[in-house]
């Protein structure tokens, strides 16, 4: 207990594993895919608080409800894997998707438009390739098969370069669609495609938590303690429609995030963060 | 049906059963399980213009890139995630179009590897429609479904020329015996038109049926045992990732395709002549046993990714 009374704060990516956490239904079959530590770290969160009854599938291993003995940077890593109660094969994880029985899926990209569609194939044009991202593995499909889907990017926040010019991660136009959100590229709703699940319904980010409106549009719904709307419209390629209910978004107890620090010992998640993002502290209430 | 009672051969020789130009499924995933050995010595043997498909992939896909091994790349990722992000000889690649990239999706290769082994013409899928893989995958057709009206996508049966498998064990009739996540091998032995395969060990027929069969005999054409064949991807139990190994590997594909040749293929590939030398190059049974003792402690596991 002593360690808990120690925590008085909590990281910027302590608050977006939490924050994913809270997305995560309890008694659904969800998948935490590869490359996402903050998500990996989201739902072992959930599974201990308030989704006991999650079926968490690990990504690359298959493995259901794993304890892993740390969180490692390669996820197909017995360390991540450890103590399954079962496991599926990759087909029978996809065919639980596509069958409807995936409940929920977190996917992100070097592009998100304002309609949920991302980018994690390649920067350019179908003649020139300006950069070759690594791939979107299975997420093209569970995009449209996922009951639900949990988007996370923690590099929202753009930097001018000498020019003025930015290059914005939640941006007018993605490069190449690798992931569906709401609406085509056209504008065509998501409800005339015969996918099986409802697309995407949150957005957290470094900057705030978003959620998607009647349109299927993106919509800021939560600031954090110091971010605010006009930063986060700087950042935002588009415009933001704002919530009329905006608040600012919850931070965890002192026992999440104690139980954060001891899953992650080496610190993997905050390899996703930009080195000044890495710096930001939360005061938590109560403490 | 290949039905050889003895399937055993050398590295040399099981490699040459890929030939240039073929379609190539390599087993494993990510940092886990990787038919390394075989691949450094496909480099050594020259063989090009190969079509890589798989799902998702990291040092084995970006390595036989830096090689100049590969004509087309239809994997679904390729990286080393929050390990060392993107795989630079891959990017590199795809870049100035010496690989031409297809992009493929998880559900859609599963899905295409079962119409192959199902022996059907296609599999229909709900997704993709929507994004621009169908432009990089002008094979792939939609249609409307007969039963509900629905507008499906067909993927169409895809049966590889050759799956290249590291597994920990096979007996000499070529049972293999997989530990831990299979990832797609058993697909691609199943749909691909040869199995090759490096085993940590050959063991006989009793000890690896006790042990399970993972992939029958016949559907695998010849195997090689070759201890530490997957390093410096992890062949758990047995060991674990090379960490450090993959970051000198990194290095050097970081400052540009001659420095990786010099300072990565000329050393760990071109000079070593065989799998023993490569493994006397990386440090020999003292580098080994440090990854081999993962289990020894927590501390020692955890050390190996610091």
């Amino acid at each position: 207990m002593n360690n808990i009374n120690k925590i008085q704060t909590c990281t910027l990516g302590e608050l977006m594993i939490y924050q994913i956490a809270l997305s995560i239904e309890d008694g659904i079959l969800a998948f935490h895919g590869f490359g996402s530590p903050l998500v990996q770290l989201a739902l072992h969160l959930a599974k201990r608080n308030h989704a006991p009854n999650l079926v968490l599938v690990a990504g690359a291993t298959y493995g259901i409800n794993p304890s892993p003995a740390f969180l490692t940077p390669t996820t197909n890593d017995f360390a991540m894997n450890r103590d399954a109660e079962c496991h599926l094969t990759i087909e029978e994880l996809f065919d639980l998707a596509a069958s409807g029985r995936l409940g929920r899926m977190f996917l992100s990209g070097l592009q998100i438009d304002r309609w949920g569609n991302m980018n994690v194939t390649r920067l350019g044009n179908d003649e020139r390739i300006s950069l070759k991202l690594p791939g979107g593995g299975g997420g093209c499909n569970l995009s449209a098969d996922a009951g639900h889907v949990t988007i996370w990017t923690a590099a929202h926040r753009t930097h001018a370069d000498e020019h003025g010019r930015r290059r914005y991660r939640l941006a007018n136009h993605c490069d190449f669609i690798t992931s569906v959100g709401h609406r085509t590229a056209e504008g065509l709703p998501r409800a005339g495609m015969p996918y099986r699940g409802a697309g995407p319904d949150c957005i957290v980010t470094d900057l705030g938590i978003f959620g998607f409106d009647q349109e299927g549009h993106v919509q800021l719904h939560a600031l954090y303690p110091d971010t605010s709307v006009e930063l986060i419209a700087e950042s935002t390629e588009f415009d933001l429609p704002v919530a009329a209910n905006l608040s600012t978004a919850a931070l965890p107890e002192p026992e999440m995030v104690e139980f954060i620090r001891r899953l992650d010992p080496l610190k993997i998640h905050e390899r996703e963060l930009s080195p000044a993002d890495r710096g930001r502290f939360f005061q938590l209430s109560g403490a | 049906m290949y039905t050889q009672n003895d399937k055993r051969c050398s590295l040399t020789e099981l490699v040459a059963h890929i030939q240039n130009g073929d379609c190539l499924a390599i087993g494993g995933g990510l940092s886990w399980r990787e038919p390394m050995a075989a691949l450094r010595e496909l480099i050594r043997q020259n063989i090009k213009d190969l079509k890589l498909v798989g799902s998702a992939h990291g040092i084995d896909v970006d390595l036989l890139c830096g090689a100049g091994s590969v004509a087309v790349s239809a994997e679904s990722y390729v990286g080393f995630e929050q390990d060392f992000g993107m795989a630079l000889n891959y990017r590199r690649a795809c870049e100035t179009g010496a690989v031409k990239v297809e992009d493929n999706c998880c559900y859609s290769l599963v899905q295409q590897l079962r119409a192959a082994i199902q022996g059907l013409p296609f599999m229909p899928i709900r997704s993709v429609q929507g994004t621009n893989f169908l432009k990089l995958h002008p094979e792939f057709k939609t249609m409307t479904c007969p039963f509900t009206g629905e507008q499906l996508v067909l993927v169409p049966a895809l049966k590889p020329d050759v799956a290249l498998i590291h597994a920990h064990y096979a007996d000499e009739h070529g049972n293999l015996h997989i530990e831990g996540p299979p990832v797609a091998d058993i697909l691609f032995a199943k749909a691909s038109k040869k199995v090759i395969a490096t085993v940590e060990a050959l063991i006989p027929h009793d000890e690896l049926a006790k042990k399970g069969v993972t992939i029958p005999y016949f559907y695998v054409t010849a195997i090689c045992e070759t201890p530490y064949g997957a390093h410096p991807t992890s062949c758990y139990p047995r060991y674990a990732y090379d960490r450090e190994h993959t970051a000198s590997y990194y290095q050097a594909a970081k400052h540009g395709l001659d420095s990786f040749n010099q300072n990565y293929l000329t050393p760990f590939v071109h000079d070593c002549k065989d799998h023993d030398a490569y493994l006397l190059a990386i440090g020999g049974k003292a580098r080994l046993t440090i990854l081999e003792q993962w289990d020894q402690s927590m501390e020692k596991w955890m050390q190996l990714y610091e």
